[in-house]
């Protein structure tokens, strides 16, 4: 992938500029790609229906062998590979959609379909070749091999460049030595893409670099450690994969030698769509369900459901669940596109819907009651299910300091050097903060002109913290230069600011496009869902902004430090 | 072997149905529809034959604009082509009007064999089916569960539940028969399958192509109201100690229920 020179909605809002064209209209899939879609979904959710049983999967710690083959029948397994390699060739929208679908019914399966996809022949898809894809994509497509993505290490979990895995060039191969930990469809694998540290020289000097290599099962030398016990997508495969002098043709390298870090994070950047749509379908099935018995569970002699507090819940899960879901079909239109760098806007929709799912688990599972903590209602299952999302694809710390970094480094550079550390803002940010000092500079402030103006009030906020986000920005900046890296308190509320401003924009645009659909009447409800999602929002992006200056950050690392120093509660 | 079946689109049947406010008719907004239950069943037998027999499965639908899209469903499920009969005057088009139509589209077309789900779920009336059957003066058998072509393709046998036992009937194609539940297991529409399903043909045939006017589309049968099913009351607990309950249950199921 070349460098481009890529607009980025939220790299720009750290200017202060509001690129609307990028967010207007709400890019709904219309046409054809509609009307296919419905019809996938239909027959998703059938399928589903009939034969994907959570509660069993969750019991027996698998899926069915014939829950799997018929999910290959269906062509789940070749969504988004292009036509021309036997797949067919789904937009990011549409494949998040059906992601989505297959989480209402079972996180696990939707792990499986998304492990194999999202990430596990990800690099192949952006970064092989013709030959590469030729021999390995069909396959794939038909499910008749799965994919894993092979980048934790037992040492290198957030910090992934400094994983230890070697490949060593002998001619016209390499030799893959090393150890993998929590290897999604690990035991139903074929295909591996692995990360490996490589000698390459550097300005002629040698030097370690990252490199990704495309590893099949039939390579002698692979171990699949056994399944780990987990919290939830128990039905999902998780081993350690163990490479030991696994001779890796030098026509299997993906990418360039040394640029392995790259195909990463780039595979990432869309696999983590895939997780927030998950998200999506899980927070509809709550809601569905802890509705459901709301309106039946009578006490004091009325239906719960007439209580307040109960419909504080209800209302306070809608929100979420169309916050998420706006957000994460906003990035996937953006993905969609081809020419937008999305890279934040994929993380923060990770964020955002992977910490909001948890909260709607939450309330629907409090509204069951005693029933939501039995294994006999499923809700305890979605909760044990989401945990994960928080975790893995980059934890949402780690994505909370990409998003701020990133952003801070200005957008839209070009600068060669820039450029790379921009691939990795937690290693390279240093070299950077002066650069960024000059970039970030005195700003009008940017109109919404396209949305409608039945929400005016929330655009017009979106406006105004968009220009105080700069200024937060340069501030902390010229305060803390390099060392901004280490102040995290700082970059948490910079990330929840620009994401708090995102989120608010995707709303606000498709309850425009819902008003303009339906009419007023038929989008009250969503123009109620806008208004109070962004009412909690600004306030929340003030109270980031304020507390920039005005917190308590040096008296919570005191606490933590006294509790760190005696390893133990403190008092 | 060249199989028609005729295929209805109707309301999902999880759908939350509400009554306009005319009553004589269903609130249509927001409501999703999809292929009747009982004509995938009808498909996916046709499908099957084809596999087995060659030939060509074509689908008929007659509804409005968005039963395209249940035409859909079927070609990606497998079938060849689709005809959807749509005019604004069929919009009305009671059980009877329905066979009528179907049966003046079919008669010039060639088929062996004429597959129909036993009812369609939304109005339950089990009659177009049979009510074409006799429109083309063609032997019918209903509600089968098992289909078996006879090896010269000139006959079908069928078998059907009847009280207490099993029905074998034999009849000579051209045959119409209606499906029930259990004739098979239908196949989900597949990725590749929905793929395929854009460049196959959905003919659009109107009153003036099917060749019926005026009279031949007015309604038969007038609806005169609908309601909702009753809502299903609270259930009762009773308590105390369990030789009192049964007392009470027994005293219950007398008395109030009046079920013994
Ligand atoms: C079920 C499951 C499936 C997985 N599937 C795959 C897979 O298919 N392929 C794959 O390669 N990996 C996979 N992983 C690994 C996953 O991506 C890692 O667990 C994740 O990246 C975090 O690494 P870690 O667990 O080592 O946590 P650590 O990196 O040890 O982090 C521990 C905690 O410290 C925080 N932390 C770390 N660094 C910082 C920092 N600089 N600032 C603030 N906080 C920090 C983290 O956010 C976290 O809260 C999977 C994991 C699980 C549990």
């Amino acid at each position: 992938m070349a460098e481009k020179d890529e607009r980025s909605f939220c790299k720009a809002l750290f200017e202060g500029k509001i690129d609307e064209e990028l967010v207007f209209p709400y890019p709904h899939l219309t046409g054809e790609d509609a009307e296919n879609l419905h019809l996938i979904i239909d027959s998703v959710g059938k399928f589903c229906r009939d034969k994907v049983h959570g509660e069993a999967i969750d019991k027996e710690k698998r899926i069915p062998e014939e829950v799997i083959g018929g999910l290959s029948e269906l062509g789940l397994m070749g969504m988004i590979i292009p036509e021309a390699y036997s797949g067919f060739a789904l937009t990011q929208r549409a494949y998040c959609r059906v992601i989505e679908e297959l989480s209402c019914f079972n996180a696990s399966v939707a792990v499986t379909v998304g492990g194999h996809q999202s990430i596990g022949f990800k690099g192949l898809l952006l970064f092989g070749t013709e030959e590469q894809k030729q021999k390995y994509l069909p396959r794939l497509a038909t499910g008749e091999w799965m994919a894993a993505f092979c980048l934790t290490e037992p040492g290198a979990g957030s910090d992934a460049q400094g994983l230890k895995a070697t490949a060593v060039r002998k001619g016209d191969h390499y030799l893959l030595n090393g150890s993998k930990q929590w290897v999604t469809n690990g035991g139903l694998a074929d295909f591996f893409t692995v990360f490996a540290q490589t000698e390459v020289d550097v300005k002629g000097e040698k030097k370690k670099r990252v490199t990704a290599f495309m590893v099949t099962k039939e390579m002698a030398g692979i171990t699949i450690g056994p399944e780990e016990k987990k919290m939830g997508i128990r039905g999902s495969s998780t081993t350690p994969v163990i490479f030991e002098n696994v001779k890796v043709p030098v026509e299997n390298l993906l990418g360039e030698e040394g640029n392995g870090f790259k195909v990463a994070m780039e595979v990432l950047n869309s696999g983590r769509l895939g997780l927030a749509s998950g998200c999506v379908g899980a927070a509809r099935t709550m809601i569905e369900t802890s509705v459901a018995h709301a309106k039946e569970r009578e006490q004091f002699g009325r239906p719960i459901a007439e209580f307040e507090m109960i419909q504080e819940k209800i209302a306070r899960m809608v929100v979420n669940t169309y916050a998420m879901e706006s957000a994460t079909y906003m990035t996937a239109g953006l993905a969609d596109r081809g020419d937008v760098d999305f890279s934040l806007e994929s993380a923060i929709s990770k964020v955002f819907s992977t910490d909001r799912v948890w909260e709607v688990i939450n309330d629907a599972l409090q509204i069951m009651g005693g029933n939501g903590y039995m294994e006999e209602y499923p809700h305890e299952r979605f909760m044990r299910d989401a945990r994960i999302n928080m975790i893995f694809e980059g934890t949402n710390e780690i994505l909370r300091l990409f998003i701020a970094l990133a952003g801070l480094q200005g957008p839209g550079e070009k600068l060669k050097e820039v450029a790379q550390a921009i691939k990795d803002p937690l290693h390279n940010f240093g070299q950077l903060a002066d650069y960024a000092v000059r970039k970030i500079t005195s700003l009008a402030g940017d109109r919404i002109s396209r949305a409608d103006s039945l929400l005016e009030d929330e655009y017009r906020r979106v406006e105004e913290y968009a220009r105080q986000l700069p200024d937060a920005a340069e501030k902390v900046i010229r305060r803390y230069r390099k060392k901004i890296v280490e102040k995290e308190f700082l970059l948490e509320r910079i990330a929840e600011m620009v994401s708090d401003l995102y989120v608010m924009t995707c709303v606000i645009s498709r309850v425009t496009s819902a008003i303009q659909e339906k009419g007023v009447d038929a989008a009250e409800t969503e123009i109620h869902i806008c208004k109070t999602f962004c009412n909690f929002a600004w306030r929340r992006i003030r109270r980031n902004n304020r507390m920039i200056d005005r917190n308590d950050d040096k008296i919570l690392v005191d606490i933590a430090k006294s509790t760190l120093e005696k390893a133990a509660y403190p008092v | 072997m060249n199989i028609i079946v005729c295929m209805k689109q109707v309301p999902d049947t999880a759908a939350r149905i509400k009554i306009k406010g005319d009553g004589k008719g269903i609130e249509t907004s927001g409501v999703s529809y999809v292929v009747n239950p009982y004509d995938e069943y009808a498909v996916e037998e046709a499908l099957r034959l084809k596999e087995k027999a060659g030939g060509e499965v074509v689908v008929i639908s007659l509804g409005p604009d968005r039963a395209t899209e249940a035409i859909r469903t079927c070609l990606a499920m497998g079938a060849d082509r689709g005809v959807h009969l749509k005019d604004p005057s069929f919009e009305d088009a009671d059980p009877f009007v329905t066979a009528q139509l179907l049966a003046k589209a079919l008669s010039g077309m060639d088929y062996d064999l004429i597959l129909c789900g036993k009812q369609a779920v939304d109005d339950n009336a089990c009659f177009v089916g049979p009510a074409l059957a006799e429109g083309l003066g063609i032997p019918q058998a209903t509600v089968i569960t098992k289909l078996t072509l006879a090896e010269d393709a000139k006959s079908v046998t069928v078998e059907r539940e009847v009280e207490g036992g099993r029905e074998v009937l034999q009849l000579p194609l051209p045959a119409l028969v209606t499906a029930q539940k259990g004739l098979n297991e239908p196949r989900y529409a597949s990725l590749p399958g929905i793929m395929k399903a854009k460049k196959k043909e959905i003919k659009v045939m109107d009153a003036a192509a099917v060749g019926v006017s005026g009279d031949d589309v007015k309604q038969k049968i007038e609806t005169v109201s609908l309601s909702p099913a009753p809502e299903r009351t609270a259930g009762k607990i009773i308590p105390g100690e369990p030789s009192e309950a049964v007392k009470e249950l027994v005293r219950l199921l007398k008395e109030e229920a009046k079920a013994l």
